[in-house]
């Protein structure tokens, strides 16, 4: 949160800088991103989708994979929207199997954990509880929010992702011009 | 991502740590803990990446491997080649813990086990598998850093023992290599690995070369190379134990016992450990199977006796190959089984002579006893022949016919209905129910044991029931189960067989079962129909085969032994031959504790359903048995595969016993000489299993295993093989 907002006075006393001194509109635009993408980035940790194993994963990309973070998440989701279907299927056939219902869910979570979705996570153990349980109805509720936090977190990386590509090689220009 | 085994690390990591010039011109660090070789193992590809990148972060030399089996083979191929494994707890393919547990004894690594499930149970149980870690996921890196501690504990460990056992210049001069291996820096873990045990790594490199000398100056005791428990060896080692009493048995006295040379304390103190978990877990589930608790303690008082209180140790004498590797199997079951499952078949009354009194039937007189005993229900003049092993073969044949017949009598003699085979006379012309009641009458002086057998309802309220016949020869070491797998009705040492070594002990039919001879043979008995009934009582352990024997022809038996997991061959009693295998595992308390569970999951499981399953499986691994238990379903699977693995561990020997099982399914050929390490379990199913089946194990068994060493308690070699 200090980051964010040091970024985000650092790049307002940039544009007002730049607006000084011939401000460019690029310029302008890529702090706007930068703001931007501090602003998902603090909103993503605030809300709870994502935790500081997040932050491990940004410290492992360097210059040899620099695109680490973004490949990691692509393949969580490629994995984890299989897994969501197969539960999905397994509730639908056969609800009462609470023993492979519980193994699918468990993958679920390993997965999730790994890349720091933290809200995915709780709503997995959760879902797991209500297996050992065997209480189905809990297991289709929690279900529920599982693909609900799903499907946002997917939304909101992207955008994230997006956001980084556009800010990526200006934000290293300009730190090092900072 | 990368697909299942591949060393992603090993492409940049190694390459760059490929020498120490180069590592230092790269700028990364080139003395240990750099270049730790790491093998991962998870099934989820977003994990498998983000801990592979933690890992060449911190330098080490990664390869990952997304399947179990695949690391399994990994493994093997490349022994000596990995430092540390971690490995998920969750995969599909296989448990994480049953890995664990093979890669402890097989490559004897440091494992660390990861899991985003961090309760005290789970956690618990790596402990007691052997897991020298556990970390909860997310793993972080800085743990990570940190795992390279394990390595050299354990390097450490090994050469406090090697210090004890050997002298101190050699210890010394494991530190020079220990000190020059660092410098060199190139195998981390050779720094660490100053022990003998690394000695095949070592020689990989080649800046270890003059250590190789060294160590090969040194008394071979201490400069041994990595020592690989074959079967073989931890069959001595079971023998060795039982003898001295699981209780009793000191890695120095192991050592004396076991008399291999090269062979140190510190390398038997290990395995030793490893042994001690393995069993302390079998024996709990074990006892949940048990039927009336009878089981259990039979078991115990079993495995008490089977090392040392019968004295016979069979085990001691299949090594020694003056047991026919079928009798012994059948003793070994016999005997252990007999306490437990009491069920034995009453069959075989000489069993009880044998073992009577028979400390330690090392003495060629008790194996020809036992041998003579076997014969004798066969009716076999060719007995004192069989009692070699080498020819167990012409013995097994005739007790194949034998238990036959004598299963039938004996499911006569227990009222049981008659096995489905149809074998109508017995060519020894005992009388099964002669045989059978004076077993019985021997078997009712074990008392305890019998308790199974009155369990049984089924016995048809024979006091003796087959329990006590087992009694009798699970008592003692050196009854002869085969004696037993003579006698009982092809369905019943089928279900001998199956019943698994736990309670093999008693099929020994020579031929047949001998691996099965746990308790199974009671099973056995009662195969024909009892099984059913009976096995969920007797077989607490291993019936489960048995029961399924008796009542299904063939095919109907070797389903349900195969689902108890042991019985795989049992199918065809007819094919009591199959239980050849003799039951080397190495210990007879090994096989009773899984047999025991494994039945209780086969019973439960369709008695027919696992037909397939089992056909291949020979040997109802201790392994197997165990993962029998774990699912239901998977019961019969697993067993199966571990006697697959089983039987194919064996090597060349069982590959041939498998053939030959095929082949003739009536005859069990028993391959007297090689007294297989029946791993885990005493039974083989050999002939059990359909010629199919058969020929699939062997398939697999030499696809898998045969290259590499043998290894006990592969029941996963088979899984992988399915895979």
């Amino acid at each position: 949160m200090a980051l964010a907002s040091h970024r985000h006075i650092s790049s307002c006393l940039c544009s007002i800088h730049s607006s000084l001194c011939y401000s460019t509109r690029p310029e302008m635009e890529r702090s706007s991103l930068q703001r931007q993408l501090a602003n998902l980035k603090k909103s993503l940790f605030d809300q709870g989708n994502l935790d500081e194993q997040f932050d491990q994963l940004e410290e492992l990309q360097d210059d040899a994979s620099p695109n680490f973070v973004e490949e990691v998440v692509t393949l969580f989701f490629r994995d984890s929207s299989r897994l969501v279907a197969n539960i999905e299927q397994a509730i639908e056939k056969s609800p009462r199997d609470y023993g492979s219902l519980d193994a699918l869910v468990h993958q679920l979570k390993d997965s999730a954990s790994s890349i720091g979705a933290a809200k995915m996570m709780k709503e997995c153990t959760v879902f797991r509880e209500y297996c050992d349980k065997r209480n189905l109805e809990g297991c289709l509720r929690s279900f529920q929010k599982v693909k609900k936090e799903h499907s946002t977190l997917r939304l909101k990386l992207e955008n994230y992702f997006q956001l980084l590509r556009q800010v990526g090689p200006a934000e290293k220009a300009t730190r090092s011009g900072n | 991502m990368d697909p299942a085994p591949t060393s992603s690390g090993k492409a940049t990591a190694s390459s760059s740590t490929g020498t120490p010039v180069a590592a230092a011109a790269a700028g990364i660090p080139t003395e240990f803990p750099a270049g730790l070789r790491v093998l991962l193992v998870d099934d989820d590809a977003t994990c498998l990446k983000i801990i592979d990148m933690m890992l060449r972060k911190c330098h080490y030399d990664v390869t990952t491997c997304s399947c179990a089996a695949t690391a399994l083979s990994m493994l093997r191929k490349r022994k000596g080649w990995f430092d540390l494994v971690l490995s998920d707890v969750y995969m599909p393919d296989m448990d994480g813990f049953k890995l664990l547990e093979r890669i402890g004894l097989e490559m004897d690594l440091p494992v660390i086990m990861m899991s985003s499930d961090d309760h005290k149970d789970v956690v618990m149980k790596g402990v007691t598998h052997g897991a020298v870690d556990y970390l909860i996921k997310p793993v972080r890196i800085e743990p990570l850093k940190n795992i390279w501690q394990h390595v050299v504990r354990k390097k450490r460990f090994e050469l406090r023992e090697l210090e004890h056992s050997g002298s101190l210049e050699e210890s010394e001069r494991e530190d020079e290599r220990h000190k020059r291996a660092m410098e060199e820096g190139d195998n981390a873990t050779s720094g660490c690995a100053e022990h003998s045990k690394n000695i095949k790594r070592k020689k990989e490199a080649k800046e270890e070369d003059e250590q190789d000398v060294d160590e090969q100056a040194d008394p071979s005791q201490t400069k041994k190379p990595r020592v690989v428990w074959s079967s073989e060896l931890h069959q001595q080692f079971v023998t060795a134990v039982n003898q001295l009493g699981i209780d009793k048995a000191v890695p120095k006295k192991i050592l004396e016992l076991m008399k291999v040379a090269g062979l140190t304390r510190e390398n038997v103190a290990s395995h030793l450990q490893k042994y001690r978990l393995y069993l302390r877990r079998l024996s709990v589930p074990q006892h949940q199977d048990r039927l009336d608790g009878h089981f259990t303690s039979a078991q115990e008082a079993t495995f008490r006796s089977v090392g040392t209180v019968d004295g016979f140790d069979l085990q001691a004498l299949a090594v020694s190959g003056q047991l026919l590797p079928q009798n012994l199997s059948a003793l070994s079951s016999g005997s252990r089984r007999v306490t437990n499952t009491g069920l034995r078949m009453p069959v075989f009354d000489e069993m009880g002579f044998l073992n009577s009194g028979n400390a330690s039937c090392t003495s060629p007189a008790s194996v020809q006893q036992m041998n003579r005993g076997l014969s004798y229900f066969s009716g076999y003049s060719n007995s004192s022949d069989s009692r070699q092993l080498g020819q167990s073969h012409q013995l097994v044949e005739p007790y194949g016919n034998m238990c036959l017949q004598v299963g039938e009598e004996i499911s006569g003699l227990l009222n049981l209905p008659s096995p489905q085979t149809t074998r109508s006379s017995l060519p020894g012309g005992i009388s099964n129910e002669q045989v059978n009641r004076s077993l019985i009458m021997q078997m009712s002086q074990q008392g305890p044991q019998f308790s199974l057998s009155q369990q049984h309802e089924n016995f048809h309220g024979q006091p003796f029931p087959r329990g006590q016949i087992f009694n009798v020869i699970g008592g003692h070491d050196s009854r002869l189960s085969s004696k037993f797998g003579h006698q009982m009705s092809p369905n019943d040492i089928s279900s001998h067989i199956s019943g698994r070594t736990a309670n093999i002990a008693q099929t020994p039919l020579p031929g047949n079962q001998i691996s099965a001879s746990y308790s199974s043979v009671p099973q056995a008995l009662y195969a024909n129909n009892i099984h059913d009934s009976c096995l969920t009582e007797s077989a607490a352990s291993h019936y489960p085969l048995a029961s399924s024997i008796g009542d299904t022809p063939a095919t109907g038996n070797l389903e349900a032994l195969s689902n108890t997991s042991s019985l795989k061959g049992v199918t065809d009693l007819s094919n009591c031959n199959m239980y050849s295998e003799l039951r080397q595992n190495k210990t007879q308390d090994w096989k009773l504790e899984t047999v025991t569970i494994s039945y209780q999951s086969g019973q439960n499981l369709a008695p027919k359903q696992n037909k397939a399953d089992f056909g291949s499986s020979l040997l109802a691994n201790q392994d197997s048995i165990a993962a029998v238990q774990d699912e239901s379903s998977g019961n019969t699977c697993t067993v199966r595969k571990e006697n697959l693995s089983v039987t194919t561990e064996i090597e060349d020997d069982k590959i041939e016993r498998v053939a030959q099982c095929n082949s003739t399914i009536n005859s069990i050929r028993l391959k007297s000489e090689s007294m297989p390490d029946i791993k885990h379990q005493e039974v083989l199913y050999d002939n059990i299993i359909s010629n199919d089946l058969m020929d699939v194990g062997k398939q697999q068994q030499e696809g898998i295993i045969g290259q590499d060493d043998p290894e006990f308690f592969d029941a996963y070699s088979l899984e992988n093989i399915s895979m």
